[in-house]
Order: structure tokens, then sequence, then C-alpha cells
């Protein structure tokens, strides 16, 4: 089974290409049982909420469409830190728990937070690449302003 | 002919004054503050979905027209609306965003109120014996609340006429999908998003259908998927508008595909759309399979707060569930395709009316009351210059 290390750079791996919108690099992160979701928590409705839920067909067509859509100027970063790996052999998986915050920062260079939350990850470490399988990226911050195109 | 001139800015544009908005509907002081006197603090305004407050003693809080407002269904099943101010030293009573109390205690001197507004306990009450303060007088203040297919709606206005009388027949596209008995619906989403734009440029997004250009998923899914001359723009008293015979076909867009027609919500087919925008800061939306609700709270002339709700019927399967949320995001929420840009176009406006560089739009579009007439844009503006006394196209009088 793969090292820490590798686990944790696929994770690495999948935010940076994701900053960087290099969306094939991210894909190739990916494993082709793909579950990668967005929820938050509402404490006015009282409800776990998911804000987006794709496999890996639906990821891989969302983002190529991103290109044709108007999105918010500047760019985004993720920072990420891997706080637990938890493997289970006979799977030959990994759950990884990290906690992230996303900062944007406009065309005129100012950087703000964009959103905190934590990832709980899945990572396929049973071939030669550790492979992103599941994804659930649970924010804290809910007021995104004008939102995002691109996953978090 | 040659660009203009930034001193031609000012030059009002050689149209009607009807056709054309003037930039200080978004950034005059005196104009925002005659709104929150004369519109949004006259208005019946949407609170919530009746969901959201489905048990005794459920409660939302919110603000209105910069009020600090919760709602509440007491014990009789009645929904009430109470200013969230205690009786006592004037503290936010309830500071979650809702909760469910069978009493309303304020933390700071423990005054308690009924789900009613009555205040029923202040601890070591004798001591106020010598003044005769009567507690029986020192309820919460109510507001007015009314609810109508399942959306309550509060005005602070004692006067307004009733709900009803507001509303008129603004809702008759969702006749069909409101007079279902035996479908009621719940909200799955909700999130609030502030936006640094005027509030009006929020509600232009929706009523201003020639901006389905902007929208890669509008030009792909629903400009061609049903002629421009079958679009049925109505307009109502009071401000309210509509907009049928609109269309989508799903499948051409690429991370999208076709929806189940049986599960269209009742009098709709899958590929429906249709919007009611209710005067002067809520819209109702339904695309076949799935509902949402937004409502818009100005901060200050450059800020909103708008809040968007997802709705799906109340007791579905775990699958339709998701099937409706999946939906609902492919569209909204702010990882939907559509939502993000109609923010980013109402920030984009504000940038450059906020600051006066830009100083009049153009509502000028006529199609006759369909394709992307510009007729509901008009309409919203000649209420908003009903009600303020202020005409859009000059509301500063300068």
């Amino acid at each position: 089974m793969s090292s820490d290390q590798a686990i944790r750079e696929v994770v690495y791996r999948a935010c940076t290409a994701l900053d960087e919108e290099d969306f094939d690099t991210f894909m190739a992160q990916c494993a082709p049982d793909l579950d990668y979701s967005v929820t938050a928590y509402s404490p006015e409705i009282r409800k776990e909420m998911t804000w987006l839920d794709q496999d890996y067909e639906g990821m891989r067509a969302l983002l190529e469409m991103v290109p044709q859509h108007l999105k918010r100027l500047g760019t985004l970063k993720r920072h990420v830190s891997v706080y637990f790996i938890d493997r289970d052999e006979g799977a030959g998986t990994a759950a990884v728990t990290s906690s992230f915050i996303v900062t944007h920062t406009d065309p005129d260079g100012r950087s703000q937070l964009f959103v905190a939350g934590m990832y709980y990850d899945v990572v396929d470490c049973a071939g030669d690449q550790c492979l992103l399988k599941k994804r659930k990226a649970h924010l804290e911050t809910r007021d995104l302003g004008i939102g995002s195109h691109i996953p978090i | 002919m040659a660009a203009r001139r930034f001193a031609d800015r000012a030059q009002p544009p050689d149209l009607k004054s009807n056709d054309y908005v003037s930039g200080a509907v978004y950034h005059d002081e005196g104009v925002f503050q005659t709104e929150l006197d004369q519109v949004l603090g006259k208005v019946w305004h949407f609170a919530c979905h009746e969901s959201e407050v489905s048990n005794v003693g459920d409660y939302r809080t919110f603000q209105h027209a910069k009020q600090p407002l919760l709602v509440i269904r007491g014990e009789d099943g009645s929904v009430r609306c109470f200013f969230n101010v205690c009786s006592h030293r004037g503290a936010r009573l309830l500071g979650e965003p809702s909760g469910t109390a069978s009493r309303l205690t304020c933390f700071y001197h423990l005054w308690s109120y009924d789900t009613e507004g009555q205040c029923v306990d202040i601890p070591r009450e004798e001591g106020y014996a010598p003044t005769g303060l009567d507690k029986s007088a020192l309820g919460l203040r109510e507001v007015r609340a009314e609810t109508r297919s399942g959306l309550v709606f509060v005005t602070l206005d004692d006067s307004a006429p009733p709900l009803d009388d507001f509303l008129g027949r603004s809702l008759e596209i969702f006749d069909e999908v409101f007079g279902d008995d035996t479908v009621e619906y719940e909200v799955f989403h909700f999130h609030r998003s502030t936006v640094d734009a005027n509030w009006k440029a929020w509600q232009e997004t929706i009523v201003d259908l020639y901006h389905e250009f902007m929208h890669v998923v509008l030009r792909t899914t629903q400009m061609t998927a049903a002629p421009m001359t079958e679009r049925d723009m109505r307009t109502y008293p009071n401000g309210h508008l509509a907009i049928g015979g609109l269309k989508a076909d799903y499948r051409n867009y690429k991370a999208y595909s076709a929806r189940d027609e049986s599960k269209a919500f009742p009098g709709l087919t899958a590929e429906d759309a249709r919007f009611t925008p209710l005067f002067p800061d809520t819209t109702i939306i339904t695309r076949g399979t799935v509902m949402r609700i937004d409502t818009v709270t100005p901060i200050d002339p450059h800020r909103t707060i708008v809040e968007s709700r997802g709705l799906g019927i109340k007791g579905e399967s775990e699958a339709d569930r998701l099937m409706r949320i999946r939906h609902h995001n492919d569209y909204w929420g702010p990882f939907g395709r559509n939502v993000p840009e109609d923010a980013f176009a109402a920030e984009a406006c504000e940038k450059a009316f906020g600051r006066g560089a830009a100083q009049y739009q153009i509502i000028a579009r006529d199609e006759g009351g369909q394709g992307q007439d510009d007729l509901m844009l008009r309409a919203y503006y000649q209420a908003w210059t009903d009600m303020t006394g202020r005409p859009h196209h000059n509301p500063a009088n300068e």
C-alpha cells in the first residue's frame, strides 16, 4: 500500500490542479468511481444540504464547460492541512481528514477568505497511483458571495 | 459616430422617460431611505415557507427593511410575526436563525414570552409593583403575518391591505402547482449570499429576459427550446410580474440530462420554466421538477443579502429528493451554473453605477410582450415610481 506521503500528495495535487484550473490534471487524480460532493449544514432550515454532487463523468463534463461560463475574476487558492490518515488495508483505501480554507485573490491583488471547511476523502491506494475515490467537502462558510463555478 | 465623452454620461438617453432608469436609483442615499420607508416598509414581504415552522414553537428569525423580526408557530397553530426585541431593555431576543421553543426567554434579564407574544414571566416582578408596570401590556410587538400557498408573508405596515389584495392573481401561473391538495412542499436548500450590489440589481437579473445571452446554460437549454413568441409575460397590480411559456431542453447542456416527465410538479411538464417576481423583493421560480424562492434584503444602497430556497415535495422518496436537489444545483445554489453569473452581473453594474461612471440604464426593448421584451423591467420600475413617488428616470430630482 502507498505511503502516507503519496496519500497526502493526491489530496494536495487535486487542490493545486483546481487552483490552477488545470482540470485534466485534476481528473487524473480521480478514480473512475469518483463521488465528489460539497455539503453544508443550514441552521436556518436545520438540515444538511448538498450543494454539489457529481460522479466522475459528471465532474468531467462540468469542468469541461467551465471555460464557457462567466465566472468570478481572479484566482482561488486552497490551503489544506491533512489531519488524519486512517488506512483500511483490506479495502486498499485510506480515509483522509483535512481542514481547508480557500482564499480568493481579485485581479487587483487583494486576497480575502472565500470559504473554510473540512475535506473527508477516501483515497484508493490499491494501484500504482493513489486516486481520489470520494470527497465530501463540508463547508463551514455558507455565505459564498457570488459563488463559484469550480468545485471546492 | 465617435465614442461618447465622459461629460456625456450625464445626458439622458434619447428615449421616452419610461424606457430608461437613472443610476440614482442604485446609489442615492435619499432614494434608499425612501425605499425603506415607502416600499419595503409598506409591502408584504416573503418571510419563510411554512415548512420552516411546521411544529408548534418552531421559529425563524430574519431581517426585513433593517428590522429584526421573528416568525413563530403558536400553540393555536397560527404563524405570527414579532419584532425580535425584548420589551424590557430592547435586547435582541433570539440569536439563532431557527429553533423550537415553548417560551421565548431574553438572555439579559430572563423576561419570557409565550408563542403568542404575551409576556408571561418577569423575574422578581414585585420589584415593579410601586410603578404599576403591567405585564399584560408588555408583550412582543406584533407584525402582521399571513400565509398563502404555504408562503408566509409579513408587513410592517399596520394599515396595509390584506395579503390577498396585495398579491391579487399574481400567483396564477402556479395555481396547479400550489393547488394540488395532495402535494405539500418543503424547503431542502437554503443559502444566503452577500452581494456587492444594489438590491434592485438582483431583481433585474430575474425580470430581464434579454440577459439570457449571458448564461451558457440558458443559451443552450432555454433560448431555442420553445419559440420566443410563446413567451407569456404578465403584469399585475402592485408591480407583480409573471412569465410562462418558457421551456428548457436540458440535454443541450453537456453536463445535464433529460428530466423525468413523471417527476414534474403538478400542472407542469419537466421542461416548463415559470417565474413570478413579486414586487419588490421576492421571486418564485419553477423549472419543472424543482422550485426556488429568492428574496433580497438590502443592507445599504451598495450591498444586498440574497436568500435562496430550494423546495421539493414533502414525503417524497429519497431518490426523488436527490433528483430534485441535483436539478436545483444544476442551475442554482452557490455552485450552480446560473446563479453565480447573475451575481457577477449585479456586482459588475454596481461597480459602474455605484461610482457614477454609469448614469442610466436602458430598458427599452419592445417585442410586443414576447421574446426578450423589457416589459417586465418597465413594469417593475413603474411600480417602484408609484410607491416611492420618485420617477425612476430622475429619482433624485436633479
